[in-house]
């Protein structure tokens, strides 16, 4: 096989093609292939073709890079709500993507919800820590900082100069703050991951109720592309939060991050 | 009527009404400016000859400013009679001037069918009541006798070409008055015009008010046009036209007892004013379909664009100027003027907008033409983006957009600039400084895709996350193990030491009483044993310090790290070099006393330190 394409080079590109179409197996070579000719159409302005090329290269495996992208064809074509989706999932799997965080800002300026956080300063900052790093970093961290603690405490048992033994305290309990920290950021971005509980708005403007009801009485409204979290889930209905409101939206009108 | 003739001085031409009534004679006259002779009239195949032709001759003559002009007319007069109703043409006719064939011109003549009204009277002449005799006798007489006017007789009609139109599409709306056997002497300036709420108005010119022969509902009528206007809806829905009134004054002949031979010739008139009403009107106004393009330009009907630019390569400071010219018929009074995007560093002045525009019963057209003057301020080559143009094509009903090609620009520098405007002593001492500007941020938008080569997902995922306590546990087991087996070392790092610290004070205070049993019992050696060592394993519990591993001088130096006096530390090694050295020398009961004394002193005193 490798021989065949050595030789006749011009044929390359055809052989990958009609690969790509045999076999799955051959995916990073595909893959490249079609997100080349993802990128391509999204040049020339076929925003919508190459939306959908990035989408199939996403349902094989998700991809920080392919969603960024993807975020930015859906936003030429004017999905908002899509386009945000798209970059918050690529924050979620590269959080400290700065073309996402960019374009994320940017697609969010022009939604119409300003959702203002009434959060207290310190927990606004301590989520944009946690989102900082992703949840492996912290896991790790949390692990190693541990066993930096366990270190430290032995040596400060056992050590006999005091220099070392009052430097290994010190190290001790350091480690050991900041190991519950980052598992508890760990424990936070794994609850968040495995429960879902945010999502974007898709539906143009929908109004909350006051209960998982049509009969129920409007609370407020949430436009395109305003993010909400997701309390509980009746049937489907979804109670959700933005800024101090709460109130019953249908699933159809939210798509989970 | 238009003229035909051979000659340039010789004008023969055709006269007739343009309408006229089935069994009513009329008269068709042509006219030779020259004498002629051997008229030769074309056949009259749909009109019954009644009488001619009769020919009449006229002339005269007149001296302006010593100037003689002579007139000559010659007419030959056919009376006609139209058999039919109907369109006919009558052929050209031929006359003979000065041995030459003159053609006049043909005649197109409306034949209307007569009216209804006396024919169905003579139908049922069995059941004849006073009025219909009445109305068929002043339907019979000609115009000027008059019968009673009514709304059959005298009436103003509301005509618009459609009432279904689009929004922005022209449509004719004229008041036209029909009037039969009434003499309608003029039209008074009591007109109340509706407002048109809804629309915009274009009126159309007026002439002088002729009358036409018309056929409407199975009666002819005179009619003239009153008022004429083209309308344009603003907005999509039902419109409502509110009705007109016109005010005519018509002449009614006065009723008289004394009836004489006379009667009619010297018949009396009265002016009698008519309020008349035109009903109002509806026009349904569709909405233009979904899906305009982004820069409709709110033109409604058909329209084209011809752009054209005044150059393409200038230098900087001069003018470019590109001219649209927008020409087509629909609603050109309300076309936006589409706007150039001009590209940075060049400044743009506000078009130019010249309009050419004519209204006609079919609407307004015309030419709409826009000038765009920018002048290019930095030399480059600049790209004018294309200017769209579009409207709704009534024809087709579906938009349409137009536009100008890219335009690309050619800016050389103008002589006698430089872009390095160095300062020029020369000028006077004066001192250019070029502008500054800061970048400019002329618009904002996502960043680019990333084109980087597909990486694989680097980011590693947390497997098996309910084990993940194990990482903590095995850990702390294995310090826990690890502290086990050496706790022996720990009590002797930790609780030893610590131990003796906070025993220190005791234990020196129990040698010092041995050395007081000693210095009672005047035992000389145990007295400076018991010093030394109250001393040496004081200094030695504090410090956590192995009393082998001490000597006067790194005693001196911990002393100082723990941040003892200097005076304090001298009476420590005071108290231990006397110590050393009494223990080999004979003293005196009074310095044994004088010892034991400074070393409780010193021992209460670096008790208060706390070292």
């Amino acid at each position: 096989m490798k021989n065949r394409v050595n030789r006749a080079p011009w044929a390359k590109k055809r052989l990958i093609g009609i690969l790509c179409t045999l076999y799955i197996a051959t995916f990073s070579l595909c893959a490249q292939t079609t997100f080349d000719e993802a990128n391509a159409a999204y040049a020339e302005g076929r925003y919508a073709e190459a939306a959908t090329l990035y989408q199939s290269l996403l349902d094989e495996q998700p991809n920080a890079q392919l969603y960024y992208n993807l975020g930015n064809a859906e936003y030429k074509q004017g999905e908002l709500a899509q386009a945000i989706l798209a970059y918050e999932r690529a924050l979620r799997l590269k959080p400290n993507y700065k073309e996402a965080k960019y374009n994320l800002a940017f697609a969010q300026s022009r939604i119409t919800d300003n959702v203002r956080e009434q959060d207290f300063f310190l927990s606004s900052w301590a989520r944009a820590v946690r989102n900082s790093l992703s949840e492996w970093t912290w896991t790790v961290g949390s692990i190693a900082l541990f066993s930096l603690a366990l270190i430290a405490l032995l040596l400060f048992l056992l050590g006999r100069e005091i220099w070392l033994r009052k430097t290994a305290f010190h190290v001790a309990w350091i480690a050991l703050l900041f190991s519950i920290v980052s598992g508890a950021n760990a424990f936070s971005l794994h609850q968040r991951d495995t429960l879902r509980n945010e999502a974007i708005i898709t539906q143009g403007i929908v109004n909350a109720k006051s209960s998982p009801d049509r009969s129920g009485t409007d609370l407020f409204t949430v436009h395109e592309g305003t993010k909400v979290t997701i309390r509980e889930t009746i049937g489907e209905w979804a109670n959700i939060r933005v800024g101090n409101n709460e109130g019953w939206i249908r699933l159809q009108n939210l798509e989970r991050i | 009527m238009a003229l035909t003739g051979f000659a340039e001085d010789v004008i023969f031409k055709a006269q007739a009404p343009s309408q006229v009534v089935v069994g009513r004679p009329f008269q068709l006259t042509y006219t030779v400016n020259q004498r002629s002779r051997d008229l030769r009239a074309p056949e009259f195949t749909d009109f019954d000859v009644l009488a001619g032709p009769y020919t009449s001759t006229s002339s005269s003559m007149s001296l302006v400013n010593g100037r003689r002009t002579s007139t000559y007319e010659q007419t030959y007069t056919y009376t006609l009679m139209a058999q039919r109703a109907g369109t006919f043409t009558i052929g050209p006719a031929t006359v003979r001037v000065d041995g030459a064939n003159v053609q006049s011109n043909g005649v197109r003549i409306a034949v209307l069918p007569e009216d209804e009204q006396p024919a169905q009277q003579q139908n049922a002449s069995g059941s004849q009541n006073t009025q219909s005799s009445q109305s068929a006798r002043s339907n019979q007489g000609s115009q000027g006798s008059q019968g009673s006017v009514n709304a059959d007789n005298l009436f103003v009609r509301t005509i618009v070409t459609k009432t279904r139109v689009h929004e922005q599409e022209a449509l004719l709306l004229t008041y036209k008055l029909y009037f039969a056997n009434v003499d309608v002497a003029q039209l008074t300036n009591n007109t109340k015009l509706p407002e048109f709420t809804g629309f915009l108005k274009q009126e159309l010119e007026q002439g002088e008010v002729q009358t036409e022969l018309e056929h409407y509902n199975g009666r002819n009528y005179q009619t003239a046009v009153l008022y004429r206007t083209v309308l344009y809806p603003q907005h999509s829905g039902d419109i409502q036209i509110d009705p007109a009134r016109f005010e005519v004054v018509i002449r009614v002949q006065t009723q008289q007892q004394v009836r004489s031979i006379f009667d009619n010739f010297f018949a009396t008139y009265t002016n009698v004013t008519r309020m008349l009403t035109a009903p109002g009107v509806t026009i349904h106004a569709a909405a233009l379909p979904k899906g305009k393009p982004a820069g409709f330009s709110g033109g409604v009907g058909k329209f084209s664009l011809t752009p054209s630019i005044s150059q393409t390569e200038v230098q900087t400071n001069d003018a470019v100027t590109i001219r649209l010219d927008i020409t087509g018929a629909g609603n050109m009074k309300l076309l936006k003027t589409p706007s150039i995007d001009w590209p940075e560093g060049f400044e743009p002045y506000d078009p130019k907008v010249t309009n050419n525009f004519s209204t006609s019963t079919a609407g307004m057209s015309g030419t709409k033409s826009i000038e765009y003057l920018a002048i290019p301020r930095n030399a480059g080559e600049y790209t004018i983006p294309p200017v769209t143009f579009s409207y709704f094509d009534i024809e087709d009903k579906q938009y349409h957009t137009l536009r100008t090609p890219e335009y690309t620009i050619r800016v050389k520098r103008g002589a006698g600039e430089s872009s390095v405007s160095a300062g020029s002593t020369a000028n006077g001492g004066a001192v250019y400084y070029a502008p500054k500007e800061d970048i400019k941020q002329l618009g904002s938008d996502i960043r680019y895709i990333d084109t980087k080569p597909l990486k694989k997902n680097t980011e590693r995922k947390v497997q098996h996350t309910d084990l993940i306590w194990l990482f903590y546990v095995v850990p702390l087991v294995l310090a826990i193990l690890i502290l086990i087996v050496l706790r022996k070392q720990i009590k002797e790092n930790a609780d030893a030491a610590r131990v003796r610290y906070k025993r220190a004070n005791k234990v020196a205070q129990k040698r010092l009483k041995a050395a007081a049993a000693a210095l009672q019992a005047n035992d000389k050696d145990r007295f400076y044993e018991e010093i030394e060592r109250a001393a040496w394993t004081y200094l030695s519990d504090r410090l956590s310090i192995p009393t082998a591993e001490l000597n006067k001088d790194n005693i001196a130096a911990l002393l100082a790290q723990k941040g003892v006096s200097e005076t304090l530390i001298n009476e420590v090694k005071n108290v231990l070099s006397t110590a050393e050295f009494a223990r080999y020398a004979p003293t005196t009961d009074h310095a044994m006393d004088d010892l034991y004394r400074a070393t409780t002193q010193l021992i209460n005193n670096l008790e208060d330190q706390r070292i």
